[in-house]
Parts: structure tokens; C-alpha cells; sequence
């Protein structure tokens, strides 16, 4: 009993002590002058923080839309035809695979920056300063990860024009 | 039967007996809950949450979202020739255009200036 009363004691200083270290490495890591700054310009950052958040959700809609379009129809029954018309279409059908995997890749990272942008939307920018400027800088992270998976999806958009203009141009040079 | 007849056949039930409708209702609400709770944990777990525009806060941009319901796509089925890959190349130009004219997510927006809370230099102090 002693023995599990000691472990618990000594967990929960190991707790308390990690929390505490957290809450102070968040405040010591800013100047009172930025604190301050941050507190003065909180409305109209949490304002702005707001409008992008609908305007992201619009963007992901709409994106989405676009990206699903392309996939399944455009792509599938480009490369459903070139089969059905025994040419070769390998190329074209692996950047199809890899662009399906991406466009997965894209909504699982949307789904991360929306969710870390809806928990800094919570914080009170005036009561608590370094938290939501800590939590902007997790939010900016993830809303870059969510940009470069929108950047390989438009170089793998690229290269299937590129193998098709390729697929075309032997088509072109076979039926010559 | 009469009232007299029911109160007395009703003093003979037990605890279970007469309260099972009762139970009954209880264990439908309970279930309704529960069942209730698994459809808002897949809705949010899902992904669906963050494209349901129909939720508070997104009224301004609702009426934005794109119809591509009349986009047909490209046929699966038929000949290749010139003709059809001209069609597929007008086709998929339209739509790389779309996806590739914005850049979208961009940093600029989310950056410490842009919010108001860059560190202040000396001057601003």
C-alpha cells in the first residue's frame, strides 16, 4: 500500500513538474513587449484567423471537388480506353495510382490543420498569449505540410499531361 | 373486465411486470444515445465535420461551393484516334488550368505579420 502510494506520489510529481515546465518554457520564451503585442492585436488576429478558416473550408470543398473530378473523370476512363484499346498506357496509369494516393495524402492533411486551427480558434489570445502564439506556430506548420501536398498533387497533374502528350505523340508517330 | 377486476390482477404482478414499459422506454432512449454518439464520433472522426459547410460560421462562403455536377468527363469507352485524344487534351487542360491558376494554402496569410503578432522591434517599443 506504501509502496503504491509512494509510485503515485512521485508520478504525479513527474506530472506536475512536466506541466509546469511547459506552461513556464511557453511564457519565458516570448518578451513581455511581444506578449503585450499579442494581447493588443488579439481581436483582430482571432478575426482574421476566423474568415480563413471559412475560407479554407471552402477552398477544401471546392479543391476537392476538382481533384476527385480529375481522377475519376478524366483520368480513369483516359486510361480505362488506352486499355480497352490494348496500347500501352502504364505509364499514365501508375501517375493515375500515385496521384489517388496523394489526393488521400491531402485530405488526411486538411483534416490535421482543421483540427489544430479549431483548438487555436478556442484559445483566449488575451488571457493566454504564449499559448495561442504557440498554437498559431503548430497551425502554420500544418497548414504548410497541407500546401506541399497541394503542390505534388499539381507536379503529378503536370506529369500525367506530359506522359499523355508523350502517349500521344507516339500514337501520332505509330499511326503514321 | 372491469376496474375492479384489472386493480386486482394488477396487485398480483411483480416489480418487473408492471414497470416493464417503463424499462422499455428507458432502454430505447439509452440506445437512441448511444447510437447518437457513434454517428457524431464518425462524423467528426471521419472528415466529414470538416467539409460540412452547413455548420455555424461558414454562412458567408456557403453559397461558393462550386457545382461540377454537369462536368460529364471523358468517355471510357470508344476509339483512340486524333480526334479523341484532342478531346481529352481540351478537356484536361480546362481542368489543370483550374487546379494549377491559385496557389492554394499558402503561408503569407498565417504569418505573424499578417496576424498582428510579430515580435516588436526596437523602434515600436
Amino acid at each position: 500500500m506504501n509502496r503504491l502510494l509512494v509510485a503515485l506520489s512521485f508520478f504525479a510529481v513527474l506530472l506536475f513538474g512536466a506541466v509546469a515546465s511547459q506552461a513556464v518554457h511557453a511564457q519565458s520564451a516570448l518578451s513581455e513587449q511581444h506578449l503585450q503585442r499579442i494581447r493588443q492585436n488579439c481581436v483582430t488576429a482571432q478575426t482574421a484567423l476566423n474568415q480563413l478558416h471559412a475560407s479554407d473550408a471552402l477552398l477544401r470543398v471546392n479543391r476537392g471537388q476538382l481533384y476527385e473530378n480529375i481522377s475519376t473523370k478524366l483520368m480513369a476512363p483516359l486510361n480505362s480506353r488506352i486499355a480497352l484499346n490494348r496500347h500501352e498506357g502504364l505509364k499514365l496509369a501508375a501517375t493515375t495510382l500515385e496521384y489517388d494516393r496523394q489526393t488521400d495524402v491531402f485530405r488526411s492533411s486538411y483534416k490535421d490543420y482543421e483540427e489544430s486551427m479549431s483548438r487555436l480558434l478556442q484559445i483566449n489570445c488575451a488571457e493566454q498569449p504564449a499559448e495561442f502564439y504557440e498554437s498559431v506556430q503548430e497551425t502554420r506548420e500544418k497548414r504548410q505540410r497541407l500546401h506541399e501536398d497541394t503542390e505534388t498533387l499539381t507536379m503529378l497533374l503536370r506529369a500525367y499531361k506530359t506522359e499523355f502528350e508523350d502517349f500521344s505523340s507516339d500514337f501520332g508517330g505509330g499511326a503514321e | 373486465m372491469s376496474e375492479e377486476e384489472l386493480i386486482a390482477e394488477a396487485e398480483h404482478l411483480n416489480a418487473w411486470q408492471r414497470h416493464k414499459f417503463m424499462v422499455l422506454v428507458g432502454l430505447t432512449i439509452a440506445l437512441s444515445l448511444v447510437l447518437v454518439s457513434v454517428s457524431l464520433w464518425l462524423y467528426n472522426t471521419s472528415g466529414a465535420a470538416q467539409l460540412d459547410l452547413s455548420r455555424p460560421g461558414y454562412q458567408s462562403v456557403r453559397d461558393q461551393v462550386g457545382q461540377d455536377t454537369d462536368f460529364e468527363g471523358y468517355a471510357s469507352s470508344g476509339v483512340i484516334d486524333e480526334a479523341a485524344l484532342d478531346e481529352f487534351r481540351k478537356l484536361y487542360d480546362e481542368q489543370l488550368e483550374r487546379a494549377t491558376a491559385v496557389e492554394s494554402f499558402g503561408g503569407s496569410v498565417m504569418s505573424n505579420e499578417a496576424l498582428g503578432i510579430d515580435a516588436p522591434t526596437a523602434q515600436t517599443q
